[in-house]
C-alpha cells in the first residue's frame, strides 16, 4: 500500500464563531483501507468528513483526489465524485420502499410515447443486486424504510452509496445504535468494501472496533492533526493518549465516600408493564447503579420517580417523609434531578443560551418578584463552566453550538445549581468523549463524598457500573432482579441477572 | 467574521445602535419609516395628528389581542378563536344589558367574563385532553361564533348611554382613551415576557416543550393561562369595539384572526415557536394599520390595498430572513 493516496487533505482551516473548528489539518485515504477517525467530541471529526463530503468548504488547505485538486461546492459534487457517506441520523425516507430510497434521485426509468416513468422492475432488480453484492439476501426491496430495523436501514443506506459508485465511504458512528448481530454483520460488510477497493473513513468512539476493521487510524484533538498510526503498531493506551493529550489512568476515579441516612426510598412502586413492585433505597453519599438491559425499566422507573410517569401505585419517601409526585415540577421542589437519557429532546432546551439552560430548574431562585436576574444567571453559568471545565465561549453560547460531552455538562449543571438531594442519571456518558466522561465520573465521586449526594445512576456500560458504584441493582422485565454489593459485583454476576431468566429476585430494599 | 474579535467588554453606544438597527424589530421599524415618509408624499391628509390618533383608535382592539397572541404563538400554539371571542363577548354584553336588564357596569363584567371563560375552555382542553391548538381553536373559531349568533338572535343591541362611549370615543388628555390601554398593556406585558419567568418559560416551550417539562417547569400551568389571558384579551377588545361603534352585533371581529396573526409574524415572532417579542408585534400592528389607511387616503382601493399589504408582508419577511441569515453567518 505504497500507491498515491486516493484522497488527500492539506492545511486545511476552518472557523465558526467562536471556534478554530481546524488548525491546519492533515488526513488522507488510501484505496481500498478502512481509515479510522478518532477524537473526543468537539474535536473536529465532523466538521473533517463534513468537509470532506461537500457540505462545508475549507478556508484555506486543499482536497486532492487522485492527485487532482478538487472543490466541493456542495455535497452533491462531492456524490458525483464518488463520496458518499453514512450520517448518524440516517437520511431515508421512512415512507418509501427500500428500492425508491437506494434509487432516490437516479432511478431507471422507460419511456412510454411521451412520458419518462420509473422503470420499477428494473429499479428493484437493481435494489435486489446491490444488495445481493453485500451479501445481504433476506431483505424485501418492496418493503417501506420505517417498517425495517435501524440495522436494514443502515445496509440500505450503504447499497444507496454502492448505487452511486462511491469510491470512499464516510461512516460517521455507524455501530452507535446497532445491536450486537448487527454490528457484526457491518462489520462483514465494511470488510467486503475494502476488498473490493472501496475506501472507508471510519468515525467511532469505540476503540475495540478500530482495532478490529481499520488499517490505519487518525487522531484529532482540539481542531489539530495528533497522528496517524498503523492500527497494527499501535495500541489502546497510545491512542487515548493521543486523544486527550494525557494519560488517563484511572478512568473511574471513584472516591471512598460515607454512606449517610437514606434519602431515598421507593416502597412497591408500580407503572406497568415496565415499573413492577420496585422498591429499593439510596443513601447519602451512595452512587447506586441500576443495571439492565435497554428495556428493562430502568429510564422508567427513574421517570416514575421524576414524575414524567406517575406511579400508579406505591410510595416515594425523601428523608423518611412520604411524598406525592405526579409531574416532574413536584420531583423538582422536592430536591430530585434528572439527568435524562435523550439529552437533545429531554435535558436541554438546545435553541437557547448555556445562562438560560443553567438557571432553567432554578428560575425561582435566581429571580425576585418573578423578574428574571440576569445578572445573577450569569454568574451561575460562569460558575458552571468553571466547575465542570465546560469549553464555551461564555454564558451566552447557544447550547447547541457545543460539542456533546460539554452539553452533557450543561445538563448535569442545570441540576447541580438546584442543590439536590438525590441526582438521577440515566446514561450520564453515553455519546461523550472519554475525557469529558472522566470528568463527569470525577464530578459524581466528588459530589458523593464530599456534599453527601445521593446518586442514581442508570447505564449499559457494565465497566461504568462496576466502576462507580456503591451498591448495583439489577432490572429486567419491569422488575428489580437483583442486587450487590461493590465488594461482591462482578461483571459476570451482573450480566447474569440482567439475561438469565432464573435469576431470582431479591427481596426488599436496602442492605 | 471579519469585526475585530476583542475580549469581553461592555459595547459601546454605537455598538448596540447597530445591534438594535439590525434585529428583526429595527429592521421593521425602518420599513414602516420608510412606508410612513412614501404614504405622506402621496397625500397631505395622512401624516396629521388627527388622522394618526384616529388610527391609534382603529389599532387597538388588534393590537390588545396580538400581545397574548405573541405569547402564544411564542410557545409554538395557536388561537384562531380570538375574533369569534370578541364577538361572543359583545353579545353578552349587549344581550344581558338589554334583554336580561343587567345594569350597564355588570353586563360588561359579565361579558369579559365570558371572554375570559371561552379562552380557559381553549386552555383546558389543549392542556388536559391535548387537543392541539390549531384544532381546538379552529373548532371554537365556529363554536364560540355560533353561540353569538344563537344568543343574538340576529338582533343588534344599541342605545347605550353616554357614559359607555367614554373608552370607545372618547379621549384623555387629548389621545383616544383606548389607546392610553394599549400603550400600557404593551409596556407592561413586553416587560412581562422580555424580563420574567414566564416569558422565559413561553420561549422554552417554544423551543423544546419536553425539555422544558424535563427541566420543572410548570408548562401546563402557563400554557393554561396563555390561553385563558387571550381570551380575557380578547374580551376587553371586544368592550372597547362595542364602545367605539355605539352597538352590538353577532358578527363583530369576523376574520380578526387573521389580522392579529398577519401582525406578530410581520413582527419577527417564528410560526414555529422560540422566537418573537411585543416590540416587534407591536409594529406590525402599527405598520399594517398604517399602510391601509394611507393607501386608502392616497386613493388607492380598497382590493388593491390589501394587494399592497400582501406584498409589504412578504417583503418584510424577505429582507428580515436576509438580514438575520448574513448575521448568523
Amino acid at each position: 500500500m505504497t500507491e498515491a493516496p486516493l484522497l488527500q487533505l492539506r492545511e486545511i482551516n476552518k472557523h465558526f464563531p467562536g471556534v478554530h473548528a481546524l488548525k491546519n489539518v492533515h488526513f488522507d485515504v488510501r484505496r481500498g483501507e478502512v481509515h479510522a477517525l478518532i477524537g473526543e467530541n468537539g474535536a473536529g471529526k465532523s466538521t473533517m468528513i463534513k468537509i470532506v463530503s461537500g457540505v462545508y468548504q475549507p478556508e484555506t488547505g486543499e482536497i486532492q483526489l487522485e492527485g487532482q485538486r478538487v472543490h466541493f461546492a456542495n455535497p452533491r459534487e462531492a456524490q458525483r465524485a464518488g463520496i458518499a457517506t453514512i450520517y448518524q441520523e440516517l437520511g431515508l425516507y421512512p415512507e418509501l420502499s427500500v428500492a425508491e430510497n437506494i434509487f432516490m434521485g437516479h432511478a431507471p426509468t422507460k419511456n412510454r410515447g411521451f412520458f419518462q416513468t420509473i422503470d420499477w422492475e428494473r429499479m428493484e432488480q437493481g435494489a435486489e443486486a446491490l444488495l445481493a453484492e453485500l451479501k445481504i439476501y433476506n431483505l424485501d426491496v418492496q418493503a417501506k424504510v420505517g417498517t425495517l430495523n435501524v440495522g436494514n436501514r443502515q445496509r440500505v443506506e450503504i447499497a444507496k452509496a454502492l448505487s452511486l459508485d462511491a469510491r470512499i465511504l464516510i461512516m460517521d458512528e455507524p455501530t452507535a445504535a446497532l445491536t450486537e448481530s448487527d454490528v457484526e454483520q457491518l462489520f462483514s460488510i465494511v470488510r467486503l468494501l475494502r476488498e473490493r477497493g472501496v475506501s472507508i473513513i471510519y468515525i467511532s468512539h469505540r476503540l475495540n472496533e478500530v482495532f478490529e476493521l481499520a488499517d490505519r487510524v487518525t487522531v484529532l484533538r482540539d481542531g489539530e492533526y495528533i497522528g496517524t498510526n498503523n492500527v497494527r503498531d499501535t495500541s489502546e493506551s497510545e491512542l487515548i493518549s493521543m486523544m486527550v493529550g494525557r494519560t488517563i489512568e484511572n478512568l473511574f476515579p471513584k472516591q471512598a465516600a460515607e454512606i449517610g441516612d437514606v434519602v431515598l426510598e421507593v416502597r412497591n412502586l408500580n407503572r406497568p408493564p415496565l415499573t413492577r413492585d420496585i422498591s429499593f433505597s439510596v443513601r447519602a453519599g451512595e452512587i447506586v447503579g441500576l443495571a439492565g438491559l435497554v428495556g428493562s425499566g430502568r429510564s422508567e422507573t427513574a421517570q416514575v420517580i421524576f414524575g414524567v410517569l406517575p406511579a400508579e401505585s406505591g410510595a416515594i419517601l425523601l428523608n423518611g417523609e412520604p411524598v406525592e409526585i405526579h409531574r416532574p415540577s413536584e420531583a423538582v421542589r422536592h430536591g430530585i434531578g434528572y439527568v435524562p437519557e435523550d439529552r437533545g429532546r429531554q435535558g436541554l432546551v438546545r435553541e437557547m443560551t448555556l445562562r438560560e439552560n443553567t438557571s432553567m430548574a432554578v428560575l425561582e431562585s435566581v429571580s425576585r418578584n418573578t423578574f428574571v436576574n440576569r445578572a445573577q444567571e450569569r454568574r451561575l453559568a460562569n460558575h458552571s463552566i468553571q466547575q465542570l471545565s465546560i469549553r464555551a465561549t461564555g454564558p451566552e453560547q447557544i447550547v447547541n453550538k457545543l460539542s456533546g460531552g460539554n452539553q452533557q455538562k450543561v445538563v448535569v449543571s442545570k441540576w447541580l445549581a438546584s442543590n439536590p438531594k438525590l441526582l438521577i442519571m440515566d446514561e450520564p456518558t453515553r455519546g461523550v468523549d472519554v475525557g469529558a466522561k472522566s470528568e463527569i465520573h470525577r464530578l459524581m465521586s466528588q459530589l458523593a463524598a464530599e456534599q453527601g449526594l445521593a446518586i442514581l445512576m442508570i447505564s449499559s456500560e457494565l465497566p461504568e457500573i462496576l466502576g462507580m458504584s456503591d451498591r448495583i441493582l439489577v432490572m429486567r422485565e419491569g422488575h428489580l432482579v437483583g442486587e450487590f454489593t461493590r465488594a461482591e459485583a462482578t461483571q459476570e454476576l451482573i450480566a447474569h441477572a440482567m439475561m438469565s431468566e432464573e435469576a431470582r429476585r431479591t427481596a426488599g430494599a436496602s442492605a | 467574521m471579519k469585526s475585530k474579535t476583542s475580549t469581553p467588554r461592555n459595547p459601546t453606544v454605537a455598538e448596540k445602535l447597530r445591534h438594535l438597527l439590525i434585529s428583526q424589530e429595527g429592521v421593521l421599524f425602518v420599513i414602516m419609516l420608510v412606508s410612513v415618509l412614501f404614504l405622506a408624499t402621496r397625500t397631505d391628509k395622512f401624516l396629521t395628528v388627527d388622522n394618526l390618533l384616529q388610527q391609534g383608535r382603529f389599532m387597538t382592539e388588534v393590537g390588545l389581542i396580538a400581545i397574548p397572541m405573541t405569547y402564544i404563538i411564542i410557545t409554538g400554539g395557536i388561537d384562531l378563536s380570538v375574533g369569534s371571542i370578541l364577538g361572543l363577548t359583545a353579545i353578552v354584553l349587549g344581550w344581558t344589558w338589554q334583554e336580561l336588564g343587567f345594569p350597564l357596569e355588570l353586563a360588561i363584567i359579565t361579558g369579559i367574563l365570558s371572554g375570559t371563560v371561552a379562552g380557559f375552555v381553549n386552555g383546558l382542553f389543549i392542556v388536559r385532553v391535548g387537543v392541539p391548538p390549531l384544532i381546538m381553536t379552529l373548532a371554537t373559531l365556529a363554536l364560540y361564533r355560533g353561540l353569538a349568533e344563537g344568543i343574538s338572535e340576529a338582533r343588534s343591541a344599541r342605545g347605550y348611554p353616554e357614559w359607555f362611549f367614554q373608552l370607545g370615543q372618547g379621549e384623555f388628555l387629548g389621545i383616544p382613551t383606548q389607546l392610553w390601554l394599549l400603550i400600557i398593556a404593551v409596556v407592561i406585558f413586553g416587560i412581562i415576557l422580555a424580563r420574567t419567568r414566564l416569558g422565559r418559560a413561553l420561549y422554552a416551550i417554544g423551543n423544546n416543550e419536553t425539555g422544558a417539562r424535563f427541566s420543572g417547569l410548570t408548562v401546563n400551568r402557563y400554557l393554561l393561562f396563555i390561553y385563558t389571558f387571550s381570551g380575557f384579551m380578547s374580551a376587553v377588545a371586544g368592550y372597547i369595539f362595542v364602545s367605539r361603534v355605539s352597538t352590538t352585533r353577532s358578527d363583530m371581529g369576523t376574520g380578526m384572526e387573521l389580522d392579529v396573526i398577519a401582525a406578530v409574524v410581520l413582527g419577527g415572532t417564528s410560526i414555529f415557536g422560540g422566537t418573537g417579542s411585543i416590540p416587534g408585534t407591536i409594529v406590525g400592528v402599527v405598520l399594517i394599520q398604517l399602510l391601509k389607511n394611507g393607501l386608502t387616503l392616497s386613493g388607492v382601493t380598497s382590493d388593491a390595498t390589501i394587494v399592497v399589504i400582501g406584498s409589504v408582508l412578504i417583503f418584510a419577511i424577505l429582507v428580515n430572513n436576509f438580514i438575520q441569515s448574513r448575521r448568523g453567518g
